[in-house]
């Protein structure tokens, strides 16, 4: 079924109506296939020998998770590879959904999790921003209303009209972000995204971030960059094989981390 | 999505659902231009080669047919202009479901959309080709068959509403299999060209023994190209008993369809 849009509350009840993102004893469960079956002539066979379609494994990505997101915060989220940053990042976005527990979120949320999915190499930059714009939900109204900005703050009005095929890399990044910035979120989703391009782009996407979180902007960011996380975050949640290790001010957590790591 | 409202997320929910598809009605435009744009993106006779190849498929039908085997129908080409554009159609737009949602398989792990829209844009995309080969479908047997346009054309609207909806219910299923199962992509043309002979495509619904003709017309198939053979070769309007049962048939399918779709719908991010 479909995820609910409830109105907000009128008079304070469980759910604080003053925080951005609340996730309440979230568990989320994968599956680990030992068999998996992957075409309908064996499932047939499977189910007249009456063997189980799928053998399989659960394994619990993540493991009661819980913290709340004042609006206009800045979260970091740390921990080794594996601790399940990117799956907690994916279920704030919506695109997983948890196996137990709750998320709230309010406000307009995008997600930066791999710039630039969904661009067609053979179409043009403009015809991959109108794409892409749209994934990140964009109304038709607000696209063609930005489309000159997103355009301009990318620096490629130039080849707007080329097949994004001939860019580089590095122009392809831009363009992802210029369309990210547009959208003009309340709360925005990064996924160690941004560790792509080269240096400018990466001084240019810190400075768009600090400017979205002085102006109030909610901030969530997974990253292994310490140094990035300092500059942005007041506090951090440290994830160590899917459950919550830490969570305070952002100095106290990246000391207690540095230190256990080797 | 504004500040007063909160998007809440529990156990087995989706992105999906009728608000979701609307507020990303954006994408659906998108990704139907982008098929279209893909498609004829540098070729230089652009929608003519769509066009091809189905009229080289009636080409061929009705020189083997009219020829060859020798159906006993009048103006034999005209019958099969009359349906096999709406045949075309439906064979198109359900092979595409074999990887409707897996070309999208990495923007479905980047971006919150609801997994209707590729659906969607999919059935739109093959409308609008659809659309215009209708429009010289109608002129061609305007001018040589019916020496003017019938009157019969006004249900042309709800034909092709029927049509699509059938489509849509097929396609749903297709689609969301395709994520699981790798042989759908080699049971579907089979399965479509067994369709192709159990529905009147080149050969008129009367022609199937009385005995046979109620298990016949289950096939909604077989009814939708026997109400366009009506429409557009008889140039009558359709039987009310058959106007009931395809409207029946096509919205239950739709239904049944996108059920069976959206149960599966939030898992495919996690498996696609």
């Amino acid at each position: 079924m479909p995820c609910s849009i409830e109105p907000k509350p009128t008079s304070p009840k469980s759910s604080d109506p003053a925080l951005a993102i609340r996730c309440a004893a979230v568990t989320k469960r994968f599956h680990f296939y030992e068999h998996r079956t992957t075409s309908l002539r064996e499932a047939f066979i499977r189910v007249a020998r009456r063997k189980p379609l799928d053998i399989r494994r659960a394994r619990f990505t993540l493991h009661d998770v819980s913290f709340d997101i004042a609006p206009g915060e800045a979260l970091g989220i740390i921990g080794p590879n594996g601790s399940g940053k990117s799956t907690l990042l994916r279920l704030l976005a919506g695109i997983y959904a948890p196996t137990e527990g709750r998320i709230e979120v309010r406000g307009r949320t995008a997600a930066v999790i791999e710039l630039g999915a969904g661009f067609h190499p053979e179409l043009t930059g403009a015809e991959n921003v109108d794409l892409y714009g749209a994934v990140m939900g964009l109304s038709p109204r607000e696209l063609a209303e930005r489309f000159d900005e997103i355009v301009a703050f990318a620096g490629l009005a130039e080849f707007i009209d080329t097949p994004i095929k001939y860019y580089s890399s590095g122009m392809q990044a831009r363009l992802a972000f210029a369309v990210t910035v547009c959208v003009r979120p309340d709360i925005l989703l990064i996924d160690e995204a941004l560790a792509v391009g080269d240096q400018w782009f990466r001084e240019r996407c810190l400075a768009h971030l600090t400017q979205f979180h002085g102006a109030g902007g909610t901030l969530v960011i997974v990253s292994h960059d310490m140094d990035t996380l300092s500059r942005l975050c007041g506090r951090a949640v440290w994830l160590e094989r899917g459950s919550v290790r830490m969570a305070g001010p952002m100095a106290d957590v990246r000391r207690a981390y540095e230190v256990s790591s080797p | 999505m504004s500040l007063s409202t909160v998007r809440v997320m529990t156990p087995g929910c989706s992105q999906g659902g009728w608000r979701a598809v609307w507020r990303y009605r954006q994408l659906w435009r998108s990704l139907t231009l982008r098929n279209l744009r893909i498609k004829y993106q540098r070729s230089a006779l652009g929608f003519v080669w769509t066009l091809l190849n189905p009229l080289l498929t009636v080409a061929v039908l009705a020189t083997v047919f009219r020829y060859i085997v020798k159906v006993p129908l009048p103006h034999y080409v005209a019958f099969l202009l009359s349906g096999y554009f709406a045949w075309n159609f439906i064979l198109q737009t359900l092979s595409a479901g074999t990887y409707v949602l897996a070309e999208h398989a990495q923007l479905s792990r980047s971006a919150p959309f609801p997994k209707e829209i590729p659906v969607l844009a999919a059935i739109s995309s093959r409308l609008v080709e659809f659309a215009l080969e209708l429009g010289l479908v109608l002129l061609g047997l305007g001018l040589t068959h019916h020496h003017g346009i019938p009157s019969s054309v006004v249900w042309l609207p709800w034909l092709v509403a029927m049509q699509v909806l059938l489509a849509f219910g097929l396609l749903c299923p297709i689609a969301s299999l395709s994520v699981y199962y790798r042989d759908v992509q080699h049971i579907l043309p089979i399965a479509l060209t067994l369709l192709f002979y159990a529905s009147p495509v080149f050969y008129p619904a009367r022609f199937v023994p009385e005995a046979l003709q109620s298990v016949y017309l289950a096939n909604p198939v077989a009814q939708l190209l026997t109400a366009y053979h009506v429409v557009l070769y008889d140039g009558q309007a359709p039987p009310l008993s058959l106007v009931a049962t395809l409207t029946a048939a096509s919205c239950g399918i739709a239904g049944v369809g996108y059920a069976l779709f959206n149960r599966a719908q939030a898992d495919i991010a996690e498996v696609v």
